[in-house]
């Protein structure tokens, strides 16, 4: 009797077992680089209600991040102003009211609807960020969210992972500042010809920083 | 559940660009492949020419979008939603705090809200008003979840229709045209005993626009004995505030003043601090004497207790006044060295009696207190809180004599809890009209009569009002949130009845100018406070413009120096005949509230779910009978072996006995009749040691028949047997077994320590004696606890402990009444959820601290000691060893903490725990029904919104399969380091300071017994409390360095009482020092050595 399978068969079990462990590498090594808040979350740049540019109030006009996001040396949460702050140079009247693209504002101040704005920097559940932790400790804005100074529309920069908020929990002398320079975005050491690990070593030693590296710094 | 968004449809312009792949995706053909692909299938790409290539990158790339941009498991958008315009005080994501009040039969409860967003989320103590320390109790935790109860009454309905409030509002007027013609006549009020100045402001107008109106008040569970006992003595409407703190040596007469008697707080708190004036130099350590029928907390604390008939404690009461007048002369011993202690301490002694107890006992009791020049001292005499009202008793008559038209039940609940011979159901039916005005539809709201209109009530944090705290002081309740359920107050029922509607604003036009014109309301409007500041003007005499005056109490949350003064007065004779002893075969029933109180929280999962301080009974009530009576009626006991059923004794005579079987037992327990006057009930029978023989004791409120999901079906109700004779205890009762069994949920199955010196006691003068004794105790008398160098359970990666704040704990057994207002606490403050019935059956109730309870001594006549267990947050933790995905490890603060996320459920960490203090989430118990646990996929998903609302936004809600334990508080700890950290800057000052903050059992505990905080600040309270010599850690012995540790417990025995040389000697102090390792069963040996004191 004929063999069913021809010979080149001896080897199959062999080369589907090789294709088989190519692909297993191949989707683990993808998971691995793909499915990280690195690649997932950086860049997510969702199109706001009202076209808002921190480039123009911040960079351009000088205006402070507290002017807006007034509770974020306060409290957990950086909030986002509410129509009222908007309202109070945005008036009627005032700049820019009659602009089309504050349509939603006015609609809001004059309605009471809320404005809906798109969240970009989101934590999972469990973690329990506080802003006013880090900006009354010397840590920037622009340390976790990028030159937000000079966007036009907001992305995320930075992947706001474990990992990556360990790195400065570790290390925090990388990017301490001088209080005063905080909410000053384009600041670096650099620019007052300084080394920002010298600043950083000499600020966590004055100011005596300790940023918790255990579970319940952050999850409770 | 920390944020909560509420999703709405997509803007038009809400693309989303991914930087990744947005430069393929935005090509058009690509879009159009996209659209095409699926409904046209795949034929048609051969036809398009499209290479294997493309369609392997196009497909890849298609579903790279559909996961991470279009649909399925992409990212959640989520939105951020400010105010319009900001309410004052409001930062997003802090909490504000609030003062109010929480009416009380027998006297209002000053609170301090904590509310998030607009969501009162957990109730606490005013720690600045008078009587209060910040503390409270179960009720006072409790309430938040009756604000939230998705079962509440939430309709206005007539005849069971729905209508709306406009139409009750309309009837309301209608009402008080028709009764206006005649006075009144035929107008009926019943409500509850609520000592609020403002409603007894608007009765008495009402009472002035209607003088034939009928005003009545019914309690189940009041003070009206010692009213009516006052009147009889006294001579005047009168009640006493008795002041613990003051008295040197306390008799209770059946009085459980640390528990169930309501208004036990400012009690607990005056008990402590005459326990801690041991620490004081010169100063006496209170001694206290019980006489009672069941074994309450108050006996348990007790240096002397004395097992006795609720009915005959008239009769001790007679004898023990005689023997004070004769100078401590009596037959009994133990009445005349109780006569002669009290004599001794003239003005510094305090008697009091339990409510159940009769008219005679409390007069009996103002004479005694008269003899020992009490009064004035001990106990202040004040003014009733409430004001005389017609009884239950009298309006039932004027109903049975068709005299009332029109009945308003104005809270309360006749129809379950009115004495039974009045046959509450039936008489309501009578009155052609009933409003009934409730938090939930309820067995009165059920009744019909001719018209019938069910109103849905408004919370006490929904409302505007006002009341009179236990000493009288004036407190003030302000809404909390607007009414949940549309629901409304009384004062708004009874102001619409006057015509005091306030006129409304009609709605403004958006932008325009304030509306000149008002025009009256149609419906109930949003309730101001305009009638309790009229009450307040006239109690704090303001004249003229109260704005600043009303602001401040509003603010306090009470007036300041408003208590009532005490009257000077001495007790007249009282010559009525007090309660015949009992024959020695007749059996008595005496009722007491447990954790639902009159039955109102019976829907209340956390109270139902608290265990009974004593029996550890959830979720339902047992006849509690004394393990004789069990043995008398042959009684089958679940898990019983020796002795006789049921009761089965672990260790020697004279150390600790256990009495209730097996935990979880499915044969049940069995089913015992109890006849009373022609009335009986048949309920399950649990053996509670320390019960008097011929005594019954039942818990009232449960049985509810009309009731939400959470009360269903639980427990009998007592009410039936209770008749206005009998209302405290009944006597000439018959019991006998049935058949039947009946399951119980008990938390504690164990109730002997085995010898292992968990929790310690030892006599005030032992104490003195030898100041070391407490570490003299079961293993650690052989194997000290953790020295350096000695092996641990973990030594490779044991945490730096270099924080510079180091967390810990220490509970003094000393203060500790064991009345779980911690647990609660702890349920409200960290997310725990409730589990059902079946679950603590199978041991799986969640509570991360729980109030341990041993017996010990006689089975008979035992002596009980509480000790509060939580996580002890070990230095060399055993959890942690074994946990195989670091999902509970250890920070540098000393804190044994714990990630849920990444749990994986092994459970090896609770099955390693000494303590067993961990506890695991078997169910999505958040996420289901509890009674669709098993359903799995079919089950209801989710949790009722206003659940929701009430949790702590602060701290994780956990899901299924992830354990969880007490974690001091650590949201607490966080945010006391981050506020330190925001006040420090630029400068290195990060510590916190001592004592600025306190973990949720701590700050409930009326008997300040937990202390919490920082064991590295010298300064602090619990650094100093760990140098303490009573100072111990439990199973210190096992080298895991436990950062709770405990303070031993001291009894205050009389030595010349009979059997005072049984008390405090449960901890056999064993020899000094270690090194025995060769001794038999240590429960054994404690007993040897035990028996020497």
């Amino acid at each position: 009797m004929a063999n069913i399978f021809p010979k080149s068969a001896n080897f199959l079990p062999i080369k589907i077992g090789l294709g088989l462990s190519v692909i297993g590498l191949l989707v683990v090594a993808g998971v691995w680089y793909y499915f990280t808040p690195k690649y997932t979350r950086v860049g997510y740049q969702p199109t706001q209600p009202v076209a808002y540019s921190h480039a123009l109030h911040v960079g351009q006009l000088g205006m402070d991040c507290r002017y807006c996001h007034s509770f974020v040396d306060q409290a957990a949460h950086a909030n986002i102003p509410n129509s009222q702050t908007c309202n109070n140079c945005h008036k009627e009247g005032g700049v820019q009211w009659d602009n089309p693209k504050l349509a939603v504002l006015r609609q809001s101040v004059e309605k009471n609807i809320p404005i809906q704005w798109k969240q970009i920097h989101l934590v999972p559940d469990y973690v329990y960020f506080n802003h006013s932790a880090h900006v009354n400790r010397g840590v920037s804005c622009v340390s976790c969210h990028g030159q937000i100074n000079e966007m036009e529309v907001v992305w995320q920069d930075k992947p706001l992972s474990m990992g990556w908020c360990l790195e400065c929990h570790r290390a925090p002398q990388n990017n301490l500042r001088p209080l005063a320079k905080v909410y000053d975005l384009n600041w670096t050491a650099a620019s007052e010809g300084k080394n920002q690990l010298e600043v950083g070593k000499q600020l966590v030693a004055e100011w005596n920083v300790r940023p918790p590296t255990n579970c319940a710094g952050c999850h409770r | 559940m920390k944020r909560q968004f509420q999703h709405p449809p997509e803007a038009a312009n809400g693309k989303r660009y991914w930087r990744s792949l947005n430069e393929l995706a935005d090509k058009p053909e690509f879009k159009e492949w996209l659209h095409r692909e699926f409904p046209a299938g795949a034929a048609e790409m051969e036809t398009d020419g499209l290479s294997r290539r493309n369609f392997l990158r196009l497909m890849g790339a298609s579903m790279a979008l559909a996961g991470l941009g279009l649909a399925g498991c992409r990212r959640p958008e989520a939105f951020l939603v400010p105010y319009t315009k900001s309410p004052e005080w409001i930062v997003p994501g802090k909490t504000l705090q609030y003062a109010t009040s929480m009416p009380r039969r027998r006297g209002a409860f000053p609170l301090l809200a904590t509310v998030v967003d607009g969501r009162p989320i957990k109730l606490d103590g005013n720690p600045n008003a008078p009587l209060s320390n910040g503390g409270s109790d179960i009720f006072a935790q409790g309430a938040i979840l009756d604000l939230y109860d998705p079962d509440r009454a939430k309709e206005f309905k007539k005849n069971g229709d729905v209508v709306t409030a406009k139409d009750f509002a309309d009837e309301l007027d209608r009402m008080a045209a028709s009764f206006a013609t005649n006075k009144g006549e035929g107008l009926a009020f019943l409500t509850e005993s609520n000592p609020s100045p403002t409603l007894s402001r608007l009765r008495g107008e009402l009472a002035k626009k209607f003088p034939a109106l009928r005003w009545a008040s019914y309690e189940p569970l009041g003070n009206q004995n010692e009213i009516d006992a006052a009147q009889a003595v006294l001579g005047g409407r009168y009640q006493t505030v008795a002041k613990y703190d003051k008295a040197d040596v306390i008799l209770s007469l059946d009085c459980d003043f640390l528990a169930s008697e309501d208004g036990g707080l400012e009690a607990i708190r005056g008990f402590a601090a005459g326990r801690r004036r041991l620490e004081e130099k010169g100063a006496k350590m209170n001694r206290l004497y019980t006489v009672e029928s069941r074994f309450s907390l108050t006996g348990g604390m007790a240096d002397h207790r004395l097992r006795m008939n609720s009915s005959d404690i008239g009769v001790f009461a007679q004898t023990l006044a005689a023997a004070i007048s004769a100078g401590g002369k009596a037959d009994d011993q133990w009445i005349s060295e109780l006569a002669k202690d009290l004599i001794a301490n003239k003005g510094k002694s305090l008697v009091v009696a339990g409510g159940q107890q009769p008219v005679g006992v409390h007069a009996l009791v103002y004479t005694i207190n008269s003899l020992l020049g009490n009064i004035g001292q001990t106990v202040l005499v004040i003014p009733a809180l409430t004001e005389a009202t017609l009884s239950i008793q009298q309006l039932v008559t004027d109903i049975n004599a068709g005299k009332v038209t029109a009945l308003f039940v104005l809270g309360g609940n006749p129809a379950f809890n009115a004495p039974a011979e009045l046959n509450w159901a039936d008489v309501q039916k009578k009155v052609s009209t009933v409003i009934r005005h409730s938090l939930h539809e309820d067995e009165t709201s059920a009744i019909t009569s001719a018209v019938t209109w069910q109103i849905p009530a408004a919370h006490f944090l929904e409302t505007w009002g006002d009341a009179r705290g236990r000493d009288g002081t004036y407190l003030s309740r302000q809404p909390m949130i607007l009414p949940l359920w549309g629901g409304i107050s009384e004062t708004q029922i009874l102001t619409r009845l006057l015509g005091l509607v306030p006129a409304v604003a009609a709605p403004a036009a958006a932008g325009a100018a304030a509306p000149a014109a008002t025009t009256p309301p149609t419906a109930f409007p949003a309730e101001t406070p305009e009638h309790v500041q009229e009450t307040f003007k006239q109690i704090a005499k303001v004249t003229g413009d109260i704005a600043n005056a009303w602001r401040q109490f509003v603010h306090d949350g009470f007036l300041a120096n408003s208590a009532f003064a005490s009257v000077t007065t001495s007790a007249k004779g009282f010559g009525a005949q007090l309660a015949k002893p009992s024959t020695p075969d007749a059996y008595e029933v005496t009722f007491y509230t447990a954790n639902i109180d009159d039955g109102r929280y019976i829907n209340n999962g956390w109270l139902q779910e608290l265990p009974e301080p004593m029996t550890k009974l959830t979720w339902d009530n047992a006849a509690l009978i004394s393990p004789a009576l069990a043995k008398k009626l042959g009684l089958d006991m679940p898990g019983g072996t020796s002795g006789f059923p049921g009761v089965e004794p672990i260790d020697k005579p004279g150390t600790n006995v256990s009495v209730q079987p097996e935990l979880g037992s499915k044969n049940g327990f069995p089913m015992i009749e109890i006849t009373a006057n022609g009335r009986t009930l048949v309920l399950p029978a649990l053996i509670s040691p320390g019960q008097a023989d011929h005594s019954i004791a039942i818990a009232v409120g449960y049985g509810r028949t009309t009731i939400g999901h959470v009360g269903k079906g639980s427990g009998f109700n007592a009410y039936t047997l209770r008749t206005s004779e009998n209302t405290g205890f009944i006597t000439g009762v018959s019991v006998k077994k049935v058949a039947g069994g009946y399951n119980l949920a008990i938390t504690q199955e164990h109730n002997s320590m085995e010898g292992r010196g968990l929790a310690r006691e030892i006599t005030l003068e032992d104490n003195a004696k030898n100041p070391g004794w407490v570490q003299q105790i079961g293993e650690s008398s052989h194997m000290p606890g953790y020295k350096e160098g000695f092996p641990a359970i973990y030594q490779a990666d044991q945490p730096k402990l270099d924080a510079a704040m180091q967390w810990g704990m220490v509970i003094d057994l000393n203060t500790c009444v064991g009345c779980n207002a911690c647990m609660i606490a702890c349920q409200a403050e960290n997310n725990i959820p409730i589990v059902g019935k079946d679950q603590v059956i199978n041991g799986r109730e969640m509570h991360w601290i729980r109030n341990d309870r041993y017996f010990s001594g006689e089975m008979e006549d035992p002596q009980m000691i509480v000790q509060p267990v939580a996580c002890m947050q070990c230095e060399n933790a055993p959890c942690e060893t074994v946990c195989p995905v670091n999902a509970t490890v250890h920070s540098d603060d000393g804190l044994n903490v714990m990630a849920y996320n990444r749990c994986i459920g092994t459970r090896y960490c609770a099955n390693n725990c000494p303590y067993k203090v961990r506890r695991f989430n078997f169910f999505g118990y958040n996420e289901r029904p509890l009674d669709q646990l098993y359903w799995g996929p079919l089950a209801k998903k989710g949790s009722a919104e206003t659940i929701k609302m009430q949790k702590n936004p602060n701290v994780t809600v956990r899901m299924r399969g992830v354990m969880e334990k007490c974690t001091y508080c650590v949201q607490r700890i966080e945010e006391a380091k981050i506020n330190q950290l925001r006040i420090a800057k630029d400068t290195p000052n990060t510590i916190v300071k001592a004592d600025s903050f306190q973990s949720a059992c701590q700050q409930v505990c009326p008997a300040e017994a937990i202390v919490f905080g920082d064991i590295k600040n010298p300064e602090s309270k619990v650094s100093k409390l760990k140098n303490n010599t009573r100072n111990y850690a439990m199973l210190d012995y096992l080298g895991i360095k436990p950062r709770t540790s405990y303070l031993g417990r001291v009894r205050n025995p009389n030595p010349a009482m009979p059997g005072a040389e049984k008390v405090g000697t449960a901890s056999p102090i064993e020899h000094e020092g270690g090194g025995h390792d060769e001794h038999g069963a240590a429960p054994a040996h404690g007993s040897e050595h035990g028996e020497k004191h």
